[in-house]
């Protein structure tokens, strides 16, 4: 039986790795389970400055899935470089340090600033405004996909994975555009645009009016847009959305993943990610097989 | 003192007022609990994703139980209403930062509006050598719940009602606002709704008197990683977001964006 899998050079001991945004930078859940039981942990997500996010509410629940707002509140690159890349790198677990940008410029910048990190690799958040562009997110055209790529790509020195947004008319288009970029593998999906209203009020819920939608409910859409993505690139996929349980990894697996992140779930259940790890791999070694088999062996009809 | 992930047996669940039930589970960590610390609950249905917040509203050593005290409000605190006693529930306690008077002071006032006076009787359970006096305010009769609670916790526990329904007649904070004065509390510790931190504020701008209050925010994962239940708090002439439910919910409200 094996667990192990390698994205773009990179070993993780399993294909369990916690979604940016959903774990911190690990300290809180070390509480819970200690960090090696996860094959990687994804960072909140890194701008350059530090950010103060949107004000509250930044949260809002809907039958089986949540929106949320944070607005990217985080304590800015140089901070994580100084405090929490240190600490993470004491933990035997990958670390992908995610990074976000409002110009190309700020891409360009954490590229490099990355380079300094312990992290072993770089997730792209290109779901963000691009504030030169009119506010148009870098992730929705693929020749903006391809160009914010490639300009990290030229700059970082470790491998660069693009979290593709499920907004979009064509994913597996925007896929390939990160691949003609350089991309060293791709993760989808990032949350999808939402919004959550309260009838009595007539108001949103969120403060920011609208949010990104994930948890349980979304799962069925991300497993497409995998699929969508594994027949449309040779790069290694990183797949996500609405995962609670082992057999919902097997299921991205079979769709084309080579790993799984784990979101919304850690709120749900603390010790989340860490009972999904344990249950793969009993079922695993039941089975006696190596996980990347089942990397895109979906067999479909017709 | 840590957090955990716990299985908990439900006691008792039981309507107390109109829409308001106290629910008693059992365990394991009592001797952690600190007043104004809270507990994150799993619902028993896959419809609600997140867990609900619930603040420690009282604890019992000997039988090894805390209580919550909720009102029907929505699909999770109906959904609550409805479980059995030897139901057993998923919580993660105790969380957040909680208050400790012991040893700080040697009177302290302990104000709640609403459901906020839930909080209260575990920050008085926890104040051992502490004189305790309480102020709470209720719209109506119906609604007023945990008195017998703190009457035994407390030196002296005052009611008031909006309507004049049952105790005195007006808003607690006017009520209370005289006798912090002219009672010689040295702290004074206050749960309720926003609007009621604002008049304690304007009420005690010229008190010397460290005033803590209980935060509430939509939260997500309760732990601090997510950072869904922020609050604005100023700190060294410096205003920034702080989490609810790690940094708070206890703040001092001379820190507290109002």
């Amino acid at each position: 039986m094996n667990l192990k899998v390698n994205i773009a050079g990179v070993e993780f001991k399993n294909p369990i790795i916690t979604a940016s945004g959903t774990f911190g930078f690990g300290k809180e859940y070390s509480q819970f389970y200690p960090l090696s039981a996860l094959g990687g942990i994804c960072t909140k997500g890194l701008t350059l400055n530090p950010k103060l996010g949107n004000p509250p509410p930044r949260i809002a629940e809907t039958r089986s899935g949540i929106i949320n707002s944070v607005g990217l509140q985080n304590p800015g690159i140089d901070h994580y470089l100084a405090e929490d890349d240190v600490r993470l790198a004491k933990e035997d677990v990958v670390v992908i340090a995610n990074v976000a940008g409002a110009c190309l410029e700020d891409y360009i910048a954490m590229g490099e600033k990355i380079n300094e990190s312990k992290a072993q690799m770089v997730e792209l958040n290109i779901s963000c405004p691009n504030v030169k562009a009119g506010g148009m997110a870098f992730g929705i055209l693929p020749e903006s996909v391809e160009r914010v790529t490639r300009a990290v790509k030229d700059v970082c020195k470790k491998p660069v994975i693009t979290k593709l947004s499920p907004n979009v008319s064509c994913i597996a288009d925007n896929a390939r555009a990160a691949e003609a970029g350089g991309a060293d593998g791709i993760s989808l999906i990032n949350t999808l645009s939402a919004m959550a209203i309260n009838y009595k009020t007539r108001r949103p819920i969120l403060y920011n009016n609208h949010g990104g939608l994930s948890g349980a409910c979304v799962k069925p859409v991300a497993l497409k847009m995998v699929w969508d993505c594994f027949n449309a690139v040779k790069i290694p996929i990183i797949g996500m959305g609405g995962v609670q349980s082992y057999t919902d990894v097997l299921e991205f697996m079979i769709c084309g993943a080579r790993a799984v992140q784990v979101g919304t779930y850690n709120f749900t259940e603390p010790m989340g990610a860490y009972n999904i790890v344990k249950d793969l791999e009993e079922y695993v070694k039941a089975q006696d097989m190596d996980v990347n088999d089942l990397v895109g062996s979906l067999i479909v009809n017709g | 003192m840590s957090i955990r992930e716990t299985s908990c047996t439900v006691l008792s669940n039981k309507a107390v007022a109109d829409g308001i039930f106290e629910m008693e589970l059992s365990t394991d960590r009592v001797d952690d609990i600190l007043g104004g610390q809270f507990v994150n609950i799993k619902l028993p249905t896959s419809d609600t994703l997140l867990r609900r917040p619930f603040c420690l509203c009282d604890f019992d050593e000997r039988r090894k139980s805390f209580t919550i005290c909720y009102a029907v409000v929505g699909k999770g605190t109906e959904t609550l209403s409805h479980v059995k006693t030897g139901e057993v529930l998923k919580a993660t306690l105790p969380l957040g930062n909680g208050w400790d008077p012991r040893g700080k002071y040697s009177k302290i006032m302990l104000v709640g509006g609403g459901m906020g006076s839930a909080v209260l009787p575990a920050v008085a359970r926890r104040s051992e050598g502490v004189d305790c006096v309480c102020y709470l305010g209720f719209a109506d009769k119906s609604k007023a719940v945990l008195e017998d609670r703190l009457r035994s916790l407390c030196s002296e526990v005052v009611v008031a009602t909006d309507n004049g329904s049952y105790g005195r007649k007006g808003f607690v904070t006017d009520v209370a606002k005289e006798d912090i004065i002219k009672s010689g509390v040295e702290a004074v510790f206050c749960c309720g709704p926003e609007v009621m931190y604002k008049a304690l504020k304007r009420a005690l701008a010229d008190v010397d008197i460290p005033v803590y209050i209980s935060l509430e925010q939509r939260m997500g994962c309760g732990i601090g990683a997510c950072l869904v239940c922020n609050c604005m708090i100023e700190r060294d002439g410096k205003q920034g977001y702080y989490r609810v439910c790690k940094d708070g919910p206890v703040f001092k409200l001379s820190e507290v964006v109002l």
